[in-house]
């Protein structure tokens, strides 16, 4: 206790320079939890969207379902069975079926995904409310992207081309109600959704989906031939990008640190080599050299807790600004597909504020230490008298 | 007198050393996280350039409407003779030949029928020309998973899961079947010389890519190409530039009404990444602002610390009847040659150490062993001109700023007391 | 990937020739279809930029099997396509492969032309697959024709209905219209040139247009045909691929 004590009055004592030091410290500190937290933010933010807009608390698929083979739809689809519909009534899934078809936009002609989606399903955020329409004309929603693409716009008119589920072509006019402005762009860019039961009407794939998305509160996992993709799964793209971009910015940070420490390592060094004095009398006085450099070690990482205090002082109310006003990106980020929002929302875990404090105490230590090992090689006598060994 | 201190820091090492090594350090550290971060900025920049749209990019009107589509069959024609003339009036920039192109593969079983099927994205690029960077570009030497890169005539390299699927490995044969540009079957047979891995689904799933001159044999594209990129031959992007080119490019073709004509657009052009590029250069200046700002603290406390040392010096001076602006001046002056000696060295070493980190990368994989993603495993950084000079911000103004600071302290110090502090 | 426009609009001729229906179409029946034909072709792809021209010959007997072998331009020289009670195979001399399209793929239609090879497969005669139903008359070109309705009877049909334009004289169609579910117009081929061949009226020429795309359409032209011919058996047989 006594060493704490030393410690923090001699650092409150060398003034200016401690703060300088400790500023510095507490930037690398706080651009830490700043930039792992933007990260965080966007993962978060990734897999809530993505978990709000497409893929609920996971997804049952039918067995030959594959996302990237718009070939295999035309067979990835089955009959809701009795133990579904029991789920689906309880509003624990939703049926989504897909075929593909073809809008002709101009006299274009333009290859879709055609997702049936039931209008009054709240289990993801499409809004397919605007689905529940009573006219003849087919109504679609579809996503700003789709509708940039398409040159489409609410209450415009297109012609659909689809193949029932013998082969025969059927082509009528649909009419898009809604464009949704979505951060996740596999439900937008070449997806139109219409009600379910008027595409199982149109296809003759009555009562049949080729996925369901499932809600919190669903926990049964395979269920007859459908099989569960839980969201880990569904959301590993997301989970790699993330990781690329924290390994990226290591270096960053970790020079950041490394220039803060090296403040602290400087400091250290002349503190004992102005100090041999004083250390002198510690050890004439019967202190063992292992406990000076117990003091000084803790006096250098000291530096640390006042760095975190600091850093809390400014971080608190700048990130905490961040966290609730949200950072803006470029809209384009979406063009690769990367689930990414126009802001993004920091996220400040507790676990990575405590691991960056421990990251920072421990290595404020380690460098405070390696000054102090000379200390052990010091004759007691020149100590005191001040020469240099 | 200035002729005398620089002779002083040269000479007295005492009082040099240390600070040029810390203000060196500093400065390196300015210039290498300045070139990494840059290098970081562009990286997805870069990558979107390599895959799409390079610095400027050729399409005929018609096709531009309908990229995604890939549609071969409005490609650019005479592609030869445009791209000398772009050669001969742009010189500085590697302009290169892609078609993108739908088409099916098929593998034969021992008596040359049916195997396996599927469709396929295909991607011909220059791979054979010697010089040809555009191997480099699509990271194919890193992605490649197994076999190598086509060497010759009629070799493909395959994506990874299409290859799992059908159980194909490197030396396999196989038959393109597509449709040409003016809309005939076509076939031709290819051997996998590789299967390649970019982490990314959408591709891994159903990717062939081949050499330019084999998609224009295989899709009847003789002097076609879907797209003429222009890379800069620099490999960083200059928008002034860019524009100057495309505009004159365009002006050519600003009177026809052809359909067919073909358009240039900059990097810039692309839909949104204005915004893109604007919100990097903004990210990328805030952390160097961050950065530069810290490292001037740490070089401000270097500064400090340095005349600290030579506290007792300093007393003997003043002893000797030195006068107090004398020596605080020359305390400033040293500060602004050790700061220059110093970030000189660290300027250079920086550069160095950037340009091992931009020519060889860091190899981040072992840090996303889990990832299949088409980010590269090797992070690089990137150097600009402002390298030069951003380390000389921390570096020449802090040590000075620090040294000011410290040297104040002489103003404190009292003839009287001198001697006693002088004690040994 | 894009199905070749030959390869389409050669299958769907072969069709269109096999088509009759009950009365009307039994006559134009029994004036176009025979036991088997031979024909030269050549057929008139309009794309966006230019126009090609493909020269092949076919061998058809019946509905159900056929065999065509290109002959210009060039690169297309020599390439051999076989139909078979559902099965399809392509055979290619440059890459000497026979490849077969089979599964998902038949379903496909994608990149510019509008019919799959289901489509194209589909060896089934007009009046097992719809309902016909006299519906006008009208005179187009200057001669007198039926407009008959045909309207799918089966379920497994691209289109669900048709309109026929039945010369009333010579029992050959001049113009058919191919519909969705709807009621849509989807497809539309004129039948111009017709002549008299072997003594049946033949229509020598067929326009085919898309009307859902803008584009002008493919025009296939016969050169020469020859019915009733003694094909030897072994010409609808893989091996003949690669001959």
């Amino acid at each position: 206790m006594v060493a704490f004590k030393l410690a923090f009055r001699n650092l409150f004592g060398a003034g200016l320079r401690t703060w300088l030091n400790v500023s510095v410290l507490s930037f690398a500190f706080v651009v830490i939890i700043f930039y792992n937290g933007y990260l965080d933010g966007w993962n978060k933010q990734a897999y809530i969207d993505t978990k709000d807009w497409e893929i609920g608390n996971g997804q049952l698929w039918h067995p030959t379902y594959d996302p990237y083979d718009h070939y295999s739809l035309q067979d990835a689809h089955a009959p809701v069975s009795g133990n579904i519909q029991k789920l689906i009534s309880s509003d624990q899934l939703t049926p989504v079926l897909i075929t593909q078809a073809t809008i002709f936009p101009q006299g274009r002609m333009q290859n879709i995904l055609l997702k049936g989606i039931s209008p009054a399903q709240q289990i993801i955020k499409i809004p397919s409310k605007s689905l529940d329409t009573a006219g003849s004309i087919i109504p679609a929603v579809i996503g700003k992207r789709m509708a940039f693409a398409a040159k489409l716009k609410k209450g415009d008119n297109v012609l659909l081309r689809w193949r029932d589920k013998n082969g025969t072509f059927d082509a009528k006019e649909i009419q898009v109600v809604d464009v949704f402005s979505s951060n996740v762009s596999t439900i937008d860019n070449g997806n139109i959704w219409i009600p379910i039961s008027q595409l199982q009407q149109m296809t003759g794939f009555e009562n049949e989906a080729t996925l369901f998305v499932v809600d919190k509160t669903y926990t049964a996992g395979n269920i007859d031939l459908w099989i569960y993709k839980d969201t880990h799964f569904l959301l590993k793209e997301i989970d790699d990008i993330i990781e690329s971009k924290k390994a990226g910015s290591v270096l960053i940070y970790g020079l950041l640190l490394i220039i803060a420490l090296l403040a602290i390592f400087d400091t250290q060094v002349l503190s004992i080599f102005r100090r041999q004095k004083e250390i002198g009398t510690y050890i004439a006085l019967g202190m063992t050299r292992w406990k000076v450099i117990w003091i000084f070690t803790i006096e250098g990482s000291a530096h640390s807790i006042l760095a975190i205090l600091l850093g809390s002082l400014y971080g608190i109310p700048i990130l905490g600004y961040l966290q609730i006003k949200g950072i803006p990106l470029p809209k384009t980020m979406d063009s690769y597909g990367i689930t990414i929002g126009d802001r993004i929302f920091p996220s400040f875990s507790i676990g990575l504020i405590l691991s960056t404090i421990l990251l920072v105490v421990i290595s404020a230590t380690i460098v405070s230490y390696f000054p102090t090992r000379r200390i052990s090689k010091l004759n007691p006598t020149d100590a005191l008298k001040g020469k240099i060994s | 007198m200035i002729k005398f201190l620089f002779k002083g820091v040269i000479r007295d090492r005492g009082r040099s050393v240390l600070p040029i090594i810390v203000v060196s350090i500093g400065a390196m550290f300015t210039v290498i996280l300045h070139c990494w971060i840059n290098g970081i900025m562009v990286e997805s920049l870069t990558m979107n350039a390599n895959f799409n749209n390079g610095h400027v990019k050729i399409n005929t009107r018609a096709y531009a409407k309908e990229a995604s589509q890939m549609p071969i069959d409005l490609a650019i024609i005479g592609v030869n003779k445009l791209t000398k003339e772009l050669k001969l009036s742009n010189p500085d920039f590697d302009w290169v030949h892609r078609t993108r192109f739908g088409a099916l593969i098929d593998f034969p079983d021992s008596i040359g029928e049916t195997r396996a099927q599927g469709p396929v994205t295909g991607w011909a690029i220059d791979l054979f020309s010697s010089g040809s960077n555009e191997a480099d570009r699509f990271n194919i030497s890193e992605a490649l998973v197994s076999g190598k890169i086509p060497a010759k005539s009629s070799e493909a390299l395959l994506s990874i899961d299409l290859a799992q699927k059908f159980n194909i490995k490197p030396g396999e044969e196989f038959t393109l079947f597509g449709t040409s540009m003016d809309g005939s079957m076509v076939f031709r047979n290819f051997s996998v010389s590789g299967i390649v891995r970019f982490g990314s689904s959408a591709i891994d799933r159903g990717a062939i890519i081949i050499d330019i001159s084999d998609a224009q044999l295989a899709l009847q594209m003789e002097d076609a190409a879907s797209e003429i990129l222009g890379f800069f031959n620099t490999g960083k992007y200059n928008d002034e530039i860019a524009n100057n080119i495309a505009a004159s490019f365009n002006k050519k073709y600003a009177s026809s009404m052809d359909e067919f004509a073909p358009e240039m657009i900059t990097f810039k052009q692309q839909e949104g990444m204005a915004d893109l590029l604007n919100i990097s250069e903004t990210m990328s200046s805030i952390f160097i602002f961050v950065f530069v700002f810290a490292m001037s603290v740490v070089l401000w406390n270097a500064g400090l610390l340095g005349s600290l040392r030579r506290f007792n010096e300093f007393g003997v001076r003043l002893a000797l009847g030195e006068g107090k602006n004398h020596i605080y001046k020359t305390i400033i002056f040293e500060g602004v040659f050790v700061g220059l000696i110093g970030t000189m060295i660290g300027t250079a070493i920086g550069l160095l150490f950037s340009y091992i980190l931009q020519e060889k990368g860091l190899d981040i994989s072992g840090m996303m062993k889990n990832s299949t993603l088409m980010m590269p495993a090797v992070a690089r950084a990137s150097i600009t001109p402002s390298a030069i000079y951003i380390g000389f911000i921390p570096g020449v103004l802090s040590m000075v700023l620090g040294s000011a600071l410290a040297g104040i302290r002489i103003y404190k110090r009292k003839t009287a007391s001198l001697f006693k502090e002088l004690e040994v | 990937m894009k199905i070749s426009l030959v390869l389409v609009i050669t299958l769907l001729s072969f069709n269109l020739l096999g088509q009759s229906a009950i009365k009307v179409l039994e006559k134009v029946d029994k004036n176009m279809s025979s036991k088997n034909r031979i024909l030269e072709s050549t057929m008139t792809i309009n794309g966006k930029r230019n126009s090609r021209i493909v020269v092949s010959k076919s061998w058809a007997e019946g509905t159900k099997k056929s065999f065509t072998e290109y002959l210009s331009p060039a690169s297309e020289k020599g390439t051999k396509m076989l139909k078979l009670e559902g099965q399809l195979w392509i055979y290619s001399p440059s890459t000497d492969r026979t490849i077969q399209i089979s599964g998902n793929m038949l379903r496909q239609s994608v990149m510019g032309s509008d019919l799959s090879y289901e489509d194209m497969m589909d060896d089934r005669k007009l009046q097992d697959l719809y309902m016909e139903k006299l519906i006008d008359r009208e005179i187009i070109e200057g001669r007198n024709t039926w407009v008959i309705q045909l309207t799918a009877k089966v379920e497994n049909v691209a289109y669900h209905s048709q309109k026929m334009w039945v010369d009333t004289a010579r029992y050959v169609p001049l113009k058919q219209e191919l519909y969705a579910k709807s009621g849509q117009l989807l497809k539309k081929m004129e039948f111009k040139d017709i002549k008299n061949a072997q003594g049946r009226w033949f229509p020598y020429t067929t326009t085919y247009k898309d009307m859902l795309k803008d584009g002008k359409g493919t025009e296939f032209k016969i050169t020469s045909i020859l019915f009733d011919q003694s094909i030897p058996e072994y010409i609808f047989t893989k091996a003949a691929l690669k001959q």
